[in-house]
């Protein structure tokens, strides 16, 4: 597999929270508008480059027996840099992710490309991973929140977009709203992947 | 294997403590910028600086172990003089302290006041934010014109909040006696 494959596999084959079920914590819980949820996929991509990339650089160091707590250091140290550096210029978007941001240590994205990509691949491959995924999440996360903001604000990216007297379905801002817009996603993207095996 | 993990973890914690570091300034700004900028706006107007730029820290007393107790203050300017000075105050309310921004025009006396915190009662002593209260704070100056209408002052408390209105009041009267070595820092 080359390069660029590690990187588009991200997008579609394998893109959380959709294919590569993992992350749904902060993907229920953050998406309830399009811009935290972009704002949450890009400090997690952050992490997961820079974590992908410091692993797979010391794969050979780390003894096999503590390689997890390892990781989690490591995964630790970029969240607390991504949560200083929120806090120091985009505090608003700090305020509204809260604690999600601090709980990015605990993403089971980072630490499962962490233990089977990383730990056993080189440190460009590593790269391309953890950026295809990160950006596919980046992409799902803010998919999501336009959705439920769409449907259940009638705003896009805090514009008002939707006519006078549309009424918001206030469920779609609530944690079920999230499972319902998960699963229609799904079920287009199904749908399409059925559709283009079968040409 | 001890040995690599603790070396990962010193690493890490050295560049943790400069991340710390490096940001601390932008997070300070960031953090004044939202909670208190608003406070600021309502009780200064018409300035064209940023307050929390061109903010000083003023020493304004010891503590027991003799470390200075500082005050940050936020000159408002316009056109590049200064037109008023607003900083935070607190006063004891019923239910823990009372923190109130006021805003001092450059002839002492007050543009407003703006409640930032407080644990008061809802429906009673939290009424101290209502506009109703706050604005007949504004245009006095540190005078005995400047208390609860009870003790012969030009402020109607809020009914059934005595404590909590002279919580307020207190924290204004405090913020004014401040007011002298303030506008000295600032020239």
């Amino acid at each position: 597999m080359g390069l660029a494959r590690e990187f588009t596999k991200g997008l579609w084959d394998e893109i959380p929270p959709f294919r590569l079920v993992l992350g749904i914590c902060a993907t229920l819980a953050v998406t309830t508008e399009a811009k935290s949820g972009l704002g949450m996929g890009l400090a997690t991509a952050f992490v997961l480059v820079f974590s992908n990339l410091l692993i797979s650089m010391l794969r050979n160091l780390i003894p096999k027996k503590v390689r997890i707590a390892a990781y989690i250091v490591v995964i630790a140290s970029f969240v607390v840099i991504v949560e200083l550096l929120m806090q120091a210029y985009f505090y608003p978007l700090y305020k509204t992710l809260g604690i999600f941001v601090p709980l990015i240590v605990v993403n089971c994205i980072i630490l499962g490309r962490a233990e089977a990509f990383a730990s056993k691949n080189p440190v460009l491959p590593s790269i391309a991973d953890g950026l295809g995924i990160g950006i596919g999440f980046t992409l799902s996360l803010t998919l999501v929140g336009a959705v439920r903001e769409l449907l259940g604000n009638g705003t896009f990216f805090g514009i008002h977009v939707m006519w006078s007297s549309f009424k918001p379905f206030s469920i779609m801002l609530k944690p079920p709203g999230a499972f319902l817009c998960l699963g229609l996603i799904l079920t287009v993207m199904n749908w399409v992947s059925a559709k283009q095996k079968r040409r | 294997m001890v040995f690599v993990l603790t070396a990962i973890c010193a690493v890490s914690a050295l560049v943790l403590a400069y991340a710390n570091k490096a940001t601390k300034p932008a997070r300070e700004y960031q953090l004044l910028k939202y909670v208190e900028e608003p406070s600021i706006r309502k009780v200064l107007k018409g300035y064209d600086n940023d307050p929390i730029k061109d903010r000083i820290e003023m020493i304004v007393g010891r503590d027991k172990r003799g470390k200075p107790i500082k005050k940050i203050i936020f000159p408002a300017k316009k056109n590049g003089k200064i037109i008023g000075l607003a900083y935070a105050s607190e006063g004891q309310g019923f239910h823990g302290s009372i923190e109130v921004m006021v805003g001092i025009g450059m002839n002492g006396t007050i543009t407003g006041i703006s409640i930032m915190r407080h644990s008061e009662t809802p429906g009673l002593g939290a009424r101290i934010v209502e506009p109703a209260f706050t604005k007949q704070f504004e245009g006095l100056k540190l005078s005995s014109a400047l208390d609860l209408s009870s003790r012969g002052g030009k402020i109607d408390g809020v009914s059934g909040a005595t404590h909590s209105s002279e919580g307020v009041v207190s924290a204004v009267r405090k913020a004014l006696k401040l007011f002298p070595k303030a506008k000295k820092e600032v020239s």
